[in-house]
């Protein structure tokens, strides 16, 4: 009965040292953006709260920070629906209709998916310069549908191949087309997956920073991270209670996310990654 | 109209490919394209108010010639093999942790993606104040506990700014490694722990004869997957340090992107093309090591 007891002590121990692992920083970040003084803990200085780091970045149009909010939001959503769509289309295909190229589809995608992204940067700058695409919405969201698309295609892969190719012939005998059979049969049934999917693109969608920084150029396309970033403030110096109210603001799309759908994120990493 | 449906309905190979269609342009355009680009760019004088002139591979002995360009592979494998290894430990730790039954395990999940899930930029911003010389948290705490009696200069040191940058991905990256290992865990039959316990063996044999070895192919793939991340690091260094102090935290991504920005289109392609070898080759040599298809099955 020892050991029991202290595996129960190491238990405790280490779920007490994930939480302060884990949250620490976010914990810090919210004290300081309700804290007049950035630097209360020097002596002399008191943590005095206050909301006054909102009403300003909030109230000074300079500022933009909910421009970038709504352009992160838009490009994340518009990105994470497409992408979502077009690996469902995909993957469909390639589980239920046989093709050459079936198999190496999936597998140029994942090998696509190895380049990292400072290796295209340059080239993709030149092309959507050339079409005038820099500094909107189109140069972030077209770049990463495709970076998300084959972790998409992996989820939806290992969904759609858990669903029977019954009901796919029996619809085909009542006459639906592939694409109705897609949209009113595979699709409803992997309901989970396409969730799953869909919010892990988005996270990582809102989160992207190389593409972010080289394609916007201000508030009209610049998303959330780079404005924040790049956020120097009014008087040359770090202005670290802005910065960080601005940063709770940002950060608050993508924690109401995780405690709403946290299993659909944990199974969407889990089958992107362990079967991909 | 006719037609289209006729494509659809009865030939399979044409109705496929039109499934494909969306995936292969993107795949085409966005990532193929730019690709080979980005091999023939690194074959020119590409610089903005120059000519562009054919030079064969003098973007690459330049490159090689550099010290500064030794200088951020140096520091990215660094960086790479001390992040990679921590958060192996730290993932197994929190992974060992969830797969227990304990009270509040839906909390401990939601706060184990907090630092996944935050944007890289805007946590090194939190970092960075973390780290601050004068009221950061990290200098506040070492001089309480008795660590330091000095105020540390992370982020304005080499090596404090090697520790920081490393820390801070440690925090960002180790969910990752934690959910996949998770994955991992969570298929060992809980039986032959059982098994185990009544055999009498201790909680330390029971890990190293039971959960290590079956867990080792996910680790494998939660290696691979985690070191073709870092070698690209990038966003976290830029806000962090910028690559400073004296460029001793440059990674090869940033190094490239500098010379992006400064206008160098060719250099920077050539070293983009040695940035993806080199993730190309860690890839390999997982995969030949790692029995990568297997896990796959």
């Amino acid at each position: 009965m020892r050991e029991e007891s202290w595996i129960k002590l190491l238990k405790f121990l280490g779920s007490a040292f994930l939480l302060i692992f884990c949250l620490s920083p976010f914990v810090w970040m919210l004290l300081i953006s309700f804290s007049s003084q950035p630097d209360f803990l020097s002596a002399n200085v008191k943590l005095i709260p206050t909301f006054n780091n909102y009403v300003q970045i909030l109230l000074n149009s300079s500022v933009h920070i909910l421009d970038y909010l709504k352009n992160s939001i838009i490009v994340a959503l518009v990105s994470a629906f497409f992408t979502t769509f077009f690996a469902g289309l995909s993957a469909y295909a390639i589980t239920r209709l046989r093709f050459p190229g079936r198999i190496l589809i999936p597998l140029l995608l994942l090998g696509f998916s190895m380049f990292p992204q400072i290796s295209i940067v340059g080239y993709l700058f030149k092309l959507l310069t050339a079409v005038g695409w820099i500094n909107t919405y189109y140069a972030l969201i077209f770049p990463y549908i495709t970076l998300g698309l084959p972790l998409a295609l992996w989820i939806m892969l290992s969904y759609f191949s858990r669903v029977s190719l019954e009901l796919d012939k029996a619809a085909l005998i009542d006459g639906a087309t592939r694409f109705q059979i897609l949209q009113k049969i595979i699709f409803p049934i992997s309901l989970p997956g396409l969730l799953s999917t869909f919010i892990l693109i988005f996270i990582y969608s809102f989160n992207e920073f190389l593409f972010a920084l080289m394609f916007t150029i201000d508030y009209n396309a610049r998303t959330i991270p780079i404005g924040i970033a790049l956020f120097e403030g009014f008087y040359g110096q770090i202005p670290w209670g802005y910065t960080m109210a601005a940063a709770v603001i940002a950060v608050v799309p993508v924690i109401l996310l995780i405690a709403f759908f946290q299993k659909y994120i944990i199974q969407g990493l889990t089958e992107g990654a362990v079967k991909g | 109209m006719k037609s289209i449906k006729n494509i659809f309905s009865n030939n399979e190979t044409c109705s496929a490919y039109l499934f494909n269609l969306p995936t292969i342009i993107s795949a085409l355009v966005f990532i193929f394209l730019p690709v080979i680009g980005t091999l023939i760019t690194s074959l020119f004088r590409d610089v903005t108010y120059l000519p562009g002139k054919f030079l064969w591979f003098s973007n690459y002995e330049r490159l090689f010639a550099d010290p500064h360009f030794w200088q951020s592979v140096n520091f990215t494998l660094l960086f790479v093999i001390v992040s990679v290894v921590l958060e192996l430990f730290f993932g197994l730790i929190f992974a060992l942790v969830l797969n227990e039954a304990i009270p509040g395990r839906g909390f401990l999940r939601i706060a184990i993606l907090v630092p996944w899930a935050i944007p890289v930029a805007i946590s090194a911003r939190v970092w960075q104040l973390i780290y601050h010389f004068d009221y950061g948290l990290l200098n506040f705490i070492f001089m309480k506990l008795g660590i330091s009696n000095t105020h540390i200069n992370w982020l304005g040191s080499s090596s404090g700014a090697f520790i920081s940058i490393v820390i801070s991905d440690v925090w960002k990256t180790t969910p990752f490694m934690t959910i996949i290992l998770l994955a991992g865990l969570s298929t060992i039959p809980r039986v032959l722990y059982k098994q185990a316990e009544i055999d009498g063996t201790n909680f330390l044999q029971r890990f190293f004869r039971i959960t290590f070895p079956l867990l080792k192919p996910v680790i494998v793939v939660a290696l691979l997957f985690r070191t073709i991340d870092a070698i690209r690091i990038f966003d976290l260094i830029y806000v962090l340090t910028g690559g400073g102090p004296g460029g001793s935290t440059t990674s090869i991504s940033l190094y490239a992107y500098n010379y992006f920005v400064s206008g160098d289109f060719g250099y920077g392609s050539a070293v983009s093309v040695i940035v993806f070898i080199l993730a190309a080759m860690l890839a390999l040599l997982y995969i030949r090591f790692g029995r990568f298809g297997e896990v796959i099955k």
